[in-house]
């Protein structure tokens, strides 16, 4: 079965935020929410570099871990996605996530975030897929469609790459062999640890 | 992405090899660009080089800046902080939380949370649970020795009793939402299902958040309502070294709170208190001036938890002793009156105060109806004499 | 690769029983409905990626898109179930020129869907073009016309608006003439709106007009065309993939072009090295392989220091520039005397390795190409930079050659074709001259009297004048009267499609718009000139007549027409939605003030009506035929709305390096056979529409034949100059030409010559005699000249290096007028004043020697410069509105050198003051970063909404202020002009900035 990942190149990527608003556009995601955001290191000095980054989807997800109400769910394409009508608005995934995927509608005084929204790999969410209620709460369900992510399908120089792990890290594996350089797959490690999809870590199943 | 040991050949795009054939693989070590230059490492900088100055030493050679990546340096990203204080954040920085490896925050809170919290935390409330049931049916409740007289004394003014009420009423609910939140998953989830625990569960998660700091003004009007006669005192030490008597033997005589009582005054609400209200405010987002990242949330939310649990390991001794575990406790807290016997078995230096006028038996003057019990002479009603 | 629905959550027993629970019916439809799903297999994910470049789709007809969507129908769970359409438009945000499909439901705009098969951008977009379809949303946008009553904004009826504005026009007309109304136009227009606001604007009897490419691109235009024939980029975004090595030198790609950029990075993993010159390391110079820092406005100092190497080492291509070339033995001298190293490194500030190094890369990487952009053009002497650019690559014989060229990236989405067929003050659509034959060339295409345009002239005189610039329109309503060349002042002008915050001098045009008698703004977006006119200014400007009106015009997206991108691509755009609210089309509100103004009959009379929310409007692809019939010049000819709808229903069909369509594809709706056409038949397409002429994808190539897009430079500046040769040497010819030596360009005394008149038909014969050309209404000698004979219409010569006719016929480097440099004015000092120059006095020695003596240099130390963001387009207000963009970019800032801000005691984040030689203060965030150099301030020119630290809310019409506002640089930008078209300076002037 496929294993759904983003590979950020970081020498294609120009932090033209393309992936963000295809994002917004393709989700209707509201002002304050970003599901995706590119951040510069280096910024203006030589070694300038960009990578876009959402949630990764990650093999043994410390958000998944945390979550207090377990709304959280794996799809076969190791797609991870959670259940808005379960989400307490707790906050916890965000503080486990790495990556600083999930988001919340609010600010969070009193602790009221709202429901957590984060990238679905545009796989929407346990709605009926297509259905309207998935397309309100989680956006397009673009996976059901025979489609990809609408961000790594619109990314300006295919620096984003999205799909099957295996395919993109091939296509990224030639570019780095043609460049001869910039081989770092960026977030790979921490998302996807030494296990491959759906294996436990070695040190045995964490909760 | 942990960080990369300057000068070494391990590219970090091994995790997308291991399902490549061997060849392709190859190409990319072949094509390693920590070899272009080799020699460039002799420099005695070369582990302190920014990304632009390895560049130049070593072109396509990114190293330095994913070390910092992966140490968690923030980068730049054109969201304004107000709104977005940590877009710039690609990666939570390495830290390793007590009880946790050295990882990525995020997984070292997890870790941290879900491999010491969570797992102790509910054996702690279990252990003390179990122990105060195996104490309820071995012991059974301590009782009075004498005779009630029917003589009342005043031992709670309403305005005591209304503190301590509220005080207890949002610890209640604070304990039992926060429960829900921690442990709701295991013991809940699986029997009322997903839909209606995640809607019970979000309504005491709010439930939670609002009373938190409900639960913060009752424990200031606790504090000063009972600070006084918590004070330690000589007699306390005796009291504690023969455990208040409980193990046999008559029990110790104390002042209007005995020693047991200081420590849960002083140890639970106070001390504990200290922690569970400051990580609650902070985790509320209510203290003012901070930013609230994610890593200061991890840490508010690792001393809530201990905190709270050890709290309610507490308080739960505390609401046995003044249920189950004794009685004319918990009437005294709900009447506000004792009967004489019970003041002079349980606190008879408090008593001996009374007795001798120190102290006066009536403190409030009761006129209407609030108060349920009227005067020391005529008892309180339902009470059997 | 299977995409199949997901499964119920695997982790967690318990939710999945209570989920089966809910109806065992339901459950097992479901996943009866996840197998019939589609599935992806992987060459579909490649192109899906679009990675499969090359790779040959055997369904490349009927996109994966539309498989989705008719999956999508078979799912009745589907989003909506209303009827589904596909419409494929363009990004009409810069001219990359990235397609889109949009996809409507019941006339809503829904989803936005990506082009893989677009050769152009392969589904790519930039954060502007990923967000399109918030134009269907249209929330911030002017719903209705309004008036200014009293200061505010007050709603009317467009009966009520466009009655009185007539009324306005007449008046003015009568009491001033026609050129006292001056006309805005948009590069935002498609061609046939641009062309028709030409014709209109004739028709009103004036050629006070203009657009952006004024702003833009006019020094490159004008440079460039008088270089070699045509002022456009030669070769394309495509191209570039075969380049062994890239200058961009004053372009910003990555934030201004950022799709083009996949091409580039495509070429730079094989092996294309990248070199970046600009003042501030941008976005483009962090994915160089070479960042070489110039001082801004130095770029002729630095080219000729490239070329001082190239010269000295013989790296030249000596038989390409004896063939082609004219004139470079001159510059050769020059370059080697005056531009040695020292002299370089002091002009520019680069020292002579890395200008050395440069050099070496150009000539050990050939074919290599060289981009240039707005750091090059906006320019005093932005005429000479460009010209400085093409010589570098004339001396490498770069130019006419797959992989190289001058990669001139234009700027807005459609500023290309409003330049060939537009508004411009100076020609006529296609660049033909305000000459008497022009006039008449149109006359009869649009079958008008000729007597009869004449008559709405002032006089024949003004007929033949070039009219006022819109960089300089507020000098036309402010200057003296007697100090213009024309009866009188500007005083009514029409803004229609243009931004005011991008022209210069804000604090003047303010001035300017509150003297006028009348001022319209024809716009989606028009609020930032309605803020400004809005905003109280001096009471003593004020004119108490002024009548200021507002007229919602509708987007590129609720109309349909072509648009030219930088490539010289042609590409048709699909009417995605009817217009928004009250909102009308460009060419419908054209039609219906000709009808007021009394010559709607003449107006269109070429044209169909439809009826559009039932009125009339006229058919575009109606006034595209018009411009295919007159447009010889640079072959606008070709592109019939047939050809052009065929290629964008069959993207697919076209290769991406080359651009040119595969063998044996035809279209299904037109049946259309596309074999062997470039993609959007890049102009010149010459001939007619069945000539069949594929496009040119890389001009002047002599390595193709004609009829395969090949050509050779142009000859417009005669036979011979001081005794030399003007034509190509013989055996530079375009492949397979009968002509073998160099020859004029074509007319009906050379066809007859050479023999040839009797291959045109009886029919062509009385249309092409006594004709050239560009004005054979038959097409009939073109079509004998390059199909019969291989050759190519506009002649065969040498570019120029020395152009006789600009001011500087060998480009020279001049200083700005403000500048912070004295020591190199004096040494490089600018041009004389001039007087009569487009209608206006000009000045350049007297202020600049101002400067020097006022010593401007020490009040405002800093060279200030401007340039863009990625998320914002312009002047902004249009992509300020847009919530997805604005989100992205909230505060109006400066980039400052950490060492100013330590001296000004300034702190990343803070609000700093910066100051201007106009007198302006901007009230901006601090951003203190090393991009910019210690004298060199940047700072982007999107916002307005902020006036000298005032927020301009309340003066905005009701409901239509943009998300975000920002202070607009231009407030505060300085005056200068380029010497040749009249570009504004606003890349090198000065500043100061102070802690706010
Ligand atoms: N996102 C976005 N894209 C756009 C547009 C937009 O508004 N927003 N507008 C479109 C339009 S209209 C245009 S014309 C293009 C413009 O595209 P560009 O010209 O690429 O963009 P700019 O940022 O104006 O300027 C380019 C660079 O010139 C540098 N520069 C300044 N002075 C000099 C100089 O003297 N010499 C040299 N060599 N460089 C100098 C600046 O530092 C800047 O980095 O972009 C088009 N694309
Ligand atoms: N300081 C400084 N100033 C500059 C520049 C710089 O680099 N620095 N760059 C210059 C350059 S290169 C350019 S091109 C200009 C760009 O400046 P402008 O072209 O003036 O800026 P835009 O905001 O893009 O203006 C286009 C207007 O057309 C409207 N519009 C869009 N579509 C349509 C339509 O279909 N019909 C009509 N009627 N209107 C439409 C938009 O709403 C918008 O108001 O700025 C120039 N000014
Ligand atoms: C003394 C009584 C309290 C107890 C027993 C208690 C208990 C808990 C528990 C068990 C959790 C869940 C931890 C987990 O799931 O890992 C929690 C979370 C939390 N508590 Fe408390 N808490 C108390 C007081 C407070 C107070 C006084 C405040 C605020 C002023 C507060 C605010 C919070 C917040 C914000 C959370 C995070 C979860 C969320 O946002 O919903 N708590 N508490
Ligand atoms: C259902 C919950 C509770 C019950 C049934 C309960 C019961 C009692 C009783 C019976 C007394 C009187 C003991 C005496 O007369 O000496 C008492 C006193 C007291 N209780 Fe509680 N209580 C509860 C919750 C709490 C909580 C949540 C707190 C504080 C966080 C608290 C703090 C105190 C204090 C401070 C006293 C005064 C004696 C002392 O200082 O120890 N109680 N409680
Ligand atoms: S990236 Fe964050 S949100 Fe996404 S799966 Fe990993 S931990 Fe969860
Ligand atoms: S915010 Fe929602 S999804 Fe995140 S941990 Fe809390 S309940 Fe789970
Ligand atoms: S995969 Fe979809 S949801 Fe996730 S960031 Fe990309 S567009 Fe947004
Ligand atoms: S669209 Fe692509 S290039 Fe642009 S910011 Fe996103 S990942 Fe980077
Ligand atoms: S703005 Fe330009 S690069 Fe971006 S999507 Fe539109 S056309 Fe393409
Ligand atoms: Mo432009």
């Amino acid at each position: 079965m496929a294993r759904m990942k983003f590979v950020c190149d970081a020498e294609r990527c120009i932090e033209c935020n393309g992936c963000v608003t295809a994002c917004k556009n393709e989700n209707e995601v509201p002002w304050g929410v970003n599901r995706r955001r590119v951040v510069t290191l280096n910024d203006g000095v030589p070694g300038e570099k960009s990578i876009s980054v959402a949630c990764m989807h990650c093999s043994d997800a410390p958000c998944m871990a945390v979550c207090p109400v377990q709304c959280f769910y794996r799809t076969e394409e190791g797609v991870v996605l959670h259940d808005k009508d379960v989400c307490i608005g707790c906050g916890y995934c965000s503080y486990a996530c790495p990556f600083g995927a999930p988001q919340f509608p609010s600010q969070g005084t009193f602790g009221v975030r709202g429901k957590m929204d984060k990238c679905t790999f545009c796989a929407g969410g346990p709605e009926a897929n297509g259905s309207e209620a998935e397309f309100e709460k989680y956006g397009r369900n673009r996976l059901a469609e025979g489609k990809l992510p609408a961000c790594a399908e619109m990314c300006s120089t295919k620096a984003l790459l999205a799909g099957d792990g295996d395919v993109v890290a091939d296509i990224f594996r030639t570019r780095v062999v043609q460049r001869g350089k910039g081989a770092e797959v960026w977030g790979w490690g921490t998302a996807y640890g030494s296990q491959q999809a759906g294996t436990p870590p070695a040190g045995g199943v964490r909760k | 992405q942990p960080p990369a040991a300057p000068g070494t050949t391990s590219a970090p795009a091994a995790p997308a090899a291991p399902a490549a054939p061997e060849p392709a693989a190859g190409g990319i070590r072949g094509q390693n660009i920590f070899e272009v230059k080799p020699e460039a490492s002799v420099d005695p900088n070369y582990a302190n080089q920014t990304n632009g100055e390895r560049i130049k030493v070593q072109p396509g050679n990114n190293a330095p800046m994913w070390r910092q990546v992966g140490q968690g340096v923030t980068g730049y990203s054109s969201l304004p902080k107000s709104e977005a204080p940590e877009a710039g954040n690609l990666i939570q920085p390495f830290v390793q939380y007590p009880g946790s490896r050295l990882t990525n925050a995020g997984e070292a809170w997890r870790q941290v949370r879900n491999d010491w919290i969570i797992p102790y935390g509910a054996a702690v409330l279990f252990v003390v649970l179990l122990a105060l049931a195996i104490f309820y049916f071995t012991r059974g409740p301590i009782r009075l020795h004498g005779q009630e007289t029917g003589r009342k004394i005043e031992r709670f003014t309403p305005f005591e009793r209304a503190t301590h009420w509220s005080n207890a009423i949002a610890f209640v609910t604070l304990a039992i939402s926060g429960i829900v939140m921690a442990f709701g998953k295991f013991f809940l989830m699986p029997w009322m299902g997903a839909a209606l625990f995640g809607w019970i569960a979000y309504a005491l998660k709010n439930v939670h958040n609002f009373v938190g700091p409900l639960f913060v003004v009752t424990m200031v009007f606790m504090v000063f309502t009972f600070i006084r006669d918590n004070l330690p005192r000589a007699s306390d030490l005796q009291w504690l070294a023969r455990f208040g008597g409980l193990f046999g033997g008559k029990e110790v005589p104390s002042h209007r709170f005995n020693a047991g009582e200081k420590v849960v005054f002083w140890g639970g609400v106070l001390f504990l208190g200290f922690f569970v209200i400051g990580s609650g405010l902070f985790l509320d987002k209510l203290l003012p001036g901070f930013v609230y990242t994610r890593g200061e949330m991890q840490v508010a939310h690792m001393v809530h938890g201990i905190a709270t649990l050890l709290m309610m390991a507490m308080i739960m001794g505390h609401i046995y002793i003044g249920t189950l575990g004794m009685t004319g406790a918990y009437k005294a807290m709900r009447t506000g009156y004792v009967d004489e016997t019970w003041a002079r078995e349980h606190h008879e230096l408090w008593y001996d105060d009374i007795a001798a006028g120190k102290i006066p038996a009536q403190r409030t003057v009761p006129t209407d109806s609030a108060a349920p019990a009227a005067r020391p002479a005529r008892p309180a009603e339902g009470t059997p004499s | 690769m299977l995409l199949t629905k997901k499964t119920a959550p695997a982790n967690n027993v318990s939710r999945q029983g209570e989920r089966e629970s809910s109806s065992p019916f339901i459950h097992s439809l479901r996943r009866g409905l996840s197998g019939a799903l589609p599935t992806m297999d992987r060459r579909a994910f490649l192109r899906r990626s679009g990675l499969g470049v090359g790779v040959g789709l055997a369904a490349g007809q009927l996109t994966l898109m539309r498989k989705a969507e008719a999956a999508g129908e078979a799912r009745p769970t589907a989003v909506g179930a209303g009827k589904v359409e596909i419409k494929r438009t363009v990004c009409s945000h810069c001219s990359v020129g990235c397609a889109s499909d949009a996809v409507v439901e019941n006339g809503v705009w829904v989803r936005q869907e990506p082009v893989f098969d677009s050769p152009i951008n392969l589904g790519a977009h930039c954060a502007k073009g990923a967000a399109l379809r918030e134009h269907g949303h249209g929330e911030y946008r002017l719903r209705y016309p309004m008036k200014l009553v009293n200061g505010k904004y007050e709603r009317i009826s467009w009966d009520t608006a466009l009655d009185e504005i007539t009324a306005k026009l007449k008046e003015l007309r009568q009491a001033s003439g026609p050129d006292s109304v001056y006309w805005i136009g948009s590069s935002k227009h498609s061609n046939e709106q641009s062309y028709l606001l030409r014709k209109f604007v004739s028709f009103w009897g004036s050629n006070n007009c203009d657009h952006q490419a004024r702003i833009c691109h006019s020094t490159t235009v004008a440079g460039v065309a008088n270089t070699w024939g045509y002022g456009a980029m030669t070769n394309s975004y495509n191209d570039m993939r075969g380049a062994k090595v890239a200058m961009y030198i004053g372009s910003n790609a990555a934030e201004a072009h950022p799709v083009s950029m996949l091409h580039m990075l495509h070429a730079k993993e094989h092996g294309c090295k990248m070199i970046v010159v600009d003042p501030r390391f941008t976005r483009t110079a962090a994915k160089a392989d070479e960042y070489v820092r110039i001082r801004s406005g130095s770029d002729i100092a630095f080219l000729f220091g490239i070329l001082h190497h190239i010269f000295k080492n013989g790296w030249e291509d000596k038989q390409y520039i004896n063939d082609r070339v004219f004139g470079m033995d001159k510059v050769r001298e020059e370059v080697l005397a005056k531009w040695t190293p020292d002299k370089v490194e002091e002009a520019c500030g680069v020292k002579e390795a890395q200008v050395l190094k440069v050099a070496t890369w150009l000539n050990e990487n050939r074919p290599g190409t060289i981009v240039w952009c707005m750091g090059q053009t906006q320019h005093t002497i932005g005429n000479a930079i460009v010209r400085a650019s093409c010589i570098l690559q004339l001396a490498l014989g770069n130019v006419g050659k797959s992989g190289g060229g001058t990669n001139i990236f234009r700027g807005h989405d459609n500023v290309q074709g409003a330049t060939d067929v537009g508004p411009n003050p100076d020609s006529l659509p296609g660049y033909y001259g305000l000459v008497e034959g022009s006039w008449k060339h149109f006359a009869a295409t649009w079958g008008v009297d000729f007597e009869w345009i004449k008559k709405q002239f002032a006089s024949p005189a003004m007929m033949s004048k070039p009219g006022i610039t819109v960089s300089r329109w507020i000098d036309g309503v402010l200057e003296k009267n007697e100090l213009i060349d024309q009866d009188s002042n500007l005083r009514g002008v029409f803004y229609w499609g243009h931004a005011p915050n991008s022209q210069t001098r804000g604090l003047e045009m303010k001035r300017a718009m509150d003297k006028l008698d009348l001022l319209v703004v024809v716009d989606p977006y028009p609020s930032a000139t309605a803020a400004m006119a809005a905003m109280p200014g001096n009471p003593d400007d004020l004119n108490k007549n002024r009548a200021v009106y507002l007229l919602p015009a509708c987007t590129q997206f609720e109309t349909s027409g072509s648009v030219t991108a930088s490539n010289r691509s042609l590409q048709w755009r699909e009417k995605v939605i009817e217009p928004l609210w009250e909102s009308r089309s460009d060419h419908m509100i054209m039609q219906q003030f000709a009808d007021r103004l009394g010559f709607g009959k003449e107006l269109s009379k070429n044209y169909k009506m439809q009826k559009v929310k039932g009125m009339d409007e006229p058919v575009p692809d109606d006034i595209l035929r018009e411009i295919n019939k007159c447009v010889w010049t640079i072959g606008y000819t070709g592109q019939s709305p047939e050809r052009l709808q065929a290629h964008m229903r069959n993207m697919g069909a076209f290769d991406v390096r080359t651009l040119k369509a595969k063998g044996g594809t035809r279209d299904k709706v037109n049946g259309y056979d596309m074999t062997g056409d470039y993609f959007g038949l890049p102009w010149p397409c010459f001939g007619t529409p069945e000539f069949k002429h594929p496009g040119s994808p890389n001009l002047y190539d002599t390595s193709k034949h004609v009829m395969d897009g090949g050509g050779n430079f142009r000859a417009n500046f005669g036979v011979e100059r001081d005794g030399k040769n003007l034509l190509a040497e013989d055996g530079s010819h375009s492949l397979g030409a009968d002509i073998t030596t160099g020859y004029p360009e074509l007319d009906h005394v050379l066809l007859k010559k050479l023999g040839w008149w009797d291959e045109l038909t009886e029919a062509e014969k009385p249309k092409a005699e006594g004709k050239n050309w560009k004005t054979d209404s038959s097409g009939g000698m073109i079509r004998v000249f390059m199909k019969n004979h291989g050759c190519h219409p506009f002649g065969n010569a040498k570019a120029r290096a020395l152009v006789w006719n600009f001011p500087d016929a060998i480009p020279q480097h001049r200083e700005p007028l403000y500048g912070n440099r004295p020591d190199l004015m004096a040494k490089y000092p600018t041009h004389d004043d001039k007087m009569a120059f487009w209608r206006l006095p000009t000045l350049y020695k007297s202020v600049q020697q101002k400067n020097i003596a006022d010593k401007v240099h020490e009040k405002f130390p800093y060279v200030m410069t401007s340039g863009r963001l990625v998320e914002y387009e312009g002047g902004g207000e249009e992509t300020r509105s847009n919530p997805w963009l604005a989100e992205l970019q909230q505060e109006m800032f400066i980039e400052i050198n950490p060492k100013v801000a330590a001296e000004k005691g300034i702190r990343n984040g803070e609000r700093a003051w910066v100051h201007t030689p106009t007198g302006a203060k901007l009230n901006v965030q601090a951003l203190v970063t090393e991009r910019v150099g210690p004298d060199t301030v940047f700072m982007p020119f999107h916002f307005s909404g902020h006036w000298q630290g005032v927020d301009m809310l309340g003066y905005y019409p009701a409901g239509a202020a943009p998300v975000v506002r920002g202070e607009a640089i231009n407030t505060a930008t300085t005056y200068g002009y380029d010497s040749v078209t009249m570009m504004q300076e606003t890349k090198t002037t000065v500043c100061n900035v102070e802690k706010a």
